[in-house]
């Protein structure tokens, strides 16, 4: 550890992301007080850290000071009436639902993770559970304050430096670090009706996304095995005026699940989990679940995240346009047939908002596919083989949750790509902001 | 009844702001930066509906903490005078200039005897409770943190009077010496012992709050250590180094 004379202290910390698949030691520093936040000397390069559960590096690289903004986590405003919070940008996600719920609103677009900063679900401009209807992040975001190393303290909203207060979503802290955010609310419901409807293969799954667009709740689980590929079941939640039976409080998923010894993720684990979640979830059926419990349902899947073992696991996601949903769901059944990968788990959602800069938004269907034991030959060689598939597609992929993209098949995947990053670096020309993700990225 | 913390803004005194509004004390906070103040004030208003002043003032250079103190609290009752306050420095091992003395001093002796004693009518009258936090570096003296530690020894001391002076019906006077704590400044440290949690501290210290006088260390295994640290021939600890 060593102090400064400007009275910060940096430490070399090991730091990894949520899915174990990337680990590196580097500086951190973790400010207390605001005086400590802007005592980075303004050359040194440096990137905002949140609660770091990202499945990518984007808050730590070799050469940049991780800044932990963890202290920050302090509610600064709130208006019942209007249904504005505001918020320092290391609160938690879960921590301030949960706050506004308890006064009758809710954050209308949370990630899976209760633990992600808001900082973080700024930057990475995440979605929800049903993007379709809510749109991402941004767009409940009604300004910003940023801390800038060579140009100090800013305000930004879509009146005021407007440019930046874009730059800023889904700009991986680029342009600048986001140290409090006003966010706007939506009334909550007293609790959700979800209902399950199965279906027997992805085509079938983008019918029932479609037919449901509009429910506060959409998304779907499906299996990942060759021989039953894409069979799942939709749950779309319906807000419900009658409040659910309050489910036991559980604690939120920890931001570092502890590994299992080894991976419980092979062909006879995924069987097993698969089959208990087919006989379990996958028939049509509703009940009632209480609001905080349907927004972090990742609160249960400890023990999936921990199955993975110290390798960890990989996901990729990529959002389809419907014009080339049929020939993706084609060649990826197809591609799962020959190269039989480890895959824990397909995730669908519906999408329908236009891409901006380099957010993960589109017309579409999402997605989301985990997969165990990430460096094993043919995990991938599917990988590989569903990234060329994904371009073959014109799909886009979600740059906060794939570890194994690279700057070449990002920039044949977001059309706009060197725009939007001339756009960011214009708020950073001598890349102080800067990350494992941005290096890999060449952003 | 109002609730003063001074050195609010970070580490147990923050702990210590929280656990107090948790408990539904009203509060006074003191802090050298309005923009942490500002923030915590806001946060336990919003979350525990008790009522906060920030007060931002800069220890190592007001001239009368004490009266700033007594006017920001007004007509207001004085239940708790808490003084989590403290700085050190790497560099203080015989090597320092008068202004880093003064300002160590300031911060760790002068401002805390100071504002006690502005404190001291108000809290006799409330029949509160004063609240002192010395260190485990202050148990024998050393080479390293040389003027932090005599400041630390000195606030002992002070304590030492107002427990004599003053019987605990009449006002609760508490001294904590705390072993090592989590802190910005600790959190990467090769400690000898794990740092404790601030929390952890501060939910003890404001449950005892009603709880009589004393001076304790916290957590209890460091009296432990003091007392080997007392009893070592001098012989013998001229040679400890940590």
């Amino acid at each position: 550890m060593s102090v400064s004379p400007r009275g910060y202290a940096l430490a070399d910390l090991d730091l990894s992301t949520f899915d174990r698949s990337t680990r590196s030691t580097v500086r951190v520093q973790r400010p207390d007080r605001y005086r400590l936040l802007e005592s980075l000397p303004p050359d040194v390069p440096r990137i905002a850290r949140g609660s770091g559960v990202s499945y990518v590096a984007a808050s730590f690289g070799d050469g940049a000071i991780s800044q932990e903004l963890g202290a920050f986590d302090r509610l600064l405003g709130f208006d019942a009436e209007h249904g504005l919070v505001t918020v320092e940008a290391g609160a938690r996600i879960g921590d301030v639902a949960r706050f506004v719920l308890r006064h009758g609103w809710s954050l209308p677009v949370v990630p899976g993770h209760p633990r992600a900063s808001i900082g973080g679900c700024i930057a990475a401009d995440v979605h929800g559970k049903n993007p379709a209807r809510d749109g991402t992040f941004r767009d409940y975001v009604e300004a910003l304050g940023v801390f800038d190393p060579l140009h100090g303290w800013l305000q930004a909203s879509p009146h005021e430096n407007a440019e930046r207060f874009a730059a800023c979503h889904a700009g991986f802290g680029i342009a600048g670090t986001i140290v409090h955010a006003t966010l706007r609310l939506a009334p909550a419901p007293a609790a959700y009706t979800i209902r399950r409807l199965p279906v027997a293969n992805l085509r079938e799954a983008r019918d029932v996304l479609v037919a449901h667009a509009g429910a506060p709740l959409l998304y779907g689980w499906h299996d990942g095995r060759a021989r039953h590929f894409g069979r799942g079941v939709i749950r779309f939640g319906l807000e419900s005026h009658e409040a659910a039976p309050r489910a036991k409080a559980g604690a939120d998923l920890p931001v570092q699940v502890a590994p299992w010894r080894a991976c419980a993720w092979t062909p006879a684990g995924i069987t097993a989990m698969n089959a208990w979640i087919h006989h379990r979830w996958c028939r049509a059926g509703s009940s009632q679940v209480d609001v905080a419990s349907a927004l972090f349902p990742l609160n249960d899947a400890r023990a999936y995240y921990g199955g993975f073992g110290p390798e960890g696991f990989v996901e990729a996601q990529w959002l389809v346009p419907y014009a080339t949903y049929d020939a993706f769901v084609d060649g990826l059944e197809a591609l799962v047939a020959k190269h039989r990968p480890a895959i824990t788990l397909v995730a669908s959602k519906l999408f329908d908002g236009e891409p901006e800069g380099l957010a993960f938004d589109g017309r579409g269907i999402a997605f989301a596919i985990q997969l165990a034991r990430p460096r094993a030959t043919t995990q991938r060689a599917f990988l590989d083989a569903l990234t060329a598939l994904a371009l073959e597609q014109r799909a886009r992929p979600n740059l906060i949750k794939d570890a194994s993209l690279d700057a070449a098949t990002v920039r044949q995947a977001i059309s706009g790509f060197e725009g939007a990053r001339a756009r960011l670096r214009a708020f950073d020309p001598q890349g102080l902001h800067r990350s494992d993700l941005t290096r890999r990225l060449d952003l | 009844m109002t609730a003063i913390v001074i050195g609010a803004s970070s580490g147990l005194g923050r702990a210590l702001a929280e656990e107090l509004a948790r408990n539904g004390h009203a509060l006074l906070l003191v802090a050298s930066d309005v923009r942490d103040l500002v923030a915590l004030a806001a946060d336990l208003r919003l979350r525990h509906g008790v009522a906060v002043e920030p007060l931002a003032l800069d220890l190592s250079r007001e001239p009368d903490p004490g009266a700033r103190v007594l006017e920001a609290l007004g007509e207001d009752e004085a239940s708790a005078l808490l003084m989590p306050v403290g700085v050190s420095r790497e560099d203080d091992a015989f090597g320092l200039g008068v202004g880093a003395i003064g300002q160590l001093l300031a911060i760790n002796l002068h401002a805390p005897l100071a504002i006690a004693h502005a404190l001291l009518p108000r809290l006799l009258v409330a029949r509160g409770a004063i609240v002192g936090f010395g260190s485990i570096a202050a148990v024998r003296g050393r080479g390293r943190n040389v003027v932090y530690a005599a400041a630390k020894r000195g606030l002992e001391t002070f304590f030492e009077s107002l427990r004599h002076r003053h019987a605990p019906s009449e006002l609760r006077v508490q001294f904590w010496k705390p072993g090592f704590l989590r802190s910005n400044l600790t959190f990467a440290m090769k400690l000898p012992m794990a740092p404790a949690e601030p929390s952890d501290l501060a939910a003890d210290v404001v449950r005892r709050l009603p709880k009589g006088s004393f001076d304790r260390y916290a957590p209890a295994k460091w009296a432990l250590v003091a007392r080997v640290l007392r009893a070592l021939p001098w012989s013998l600890f001229r040679r400890v180094k940590a």
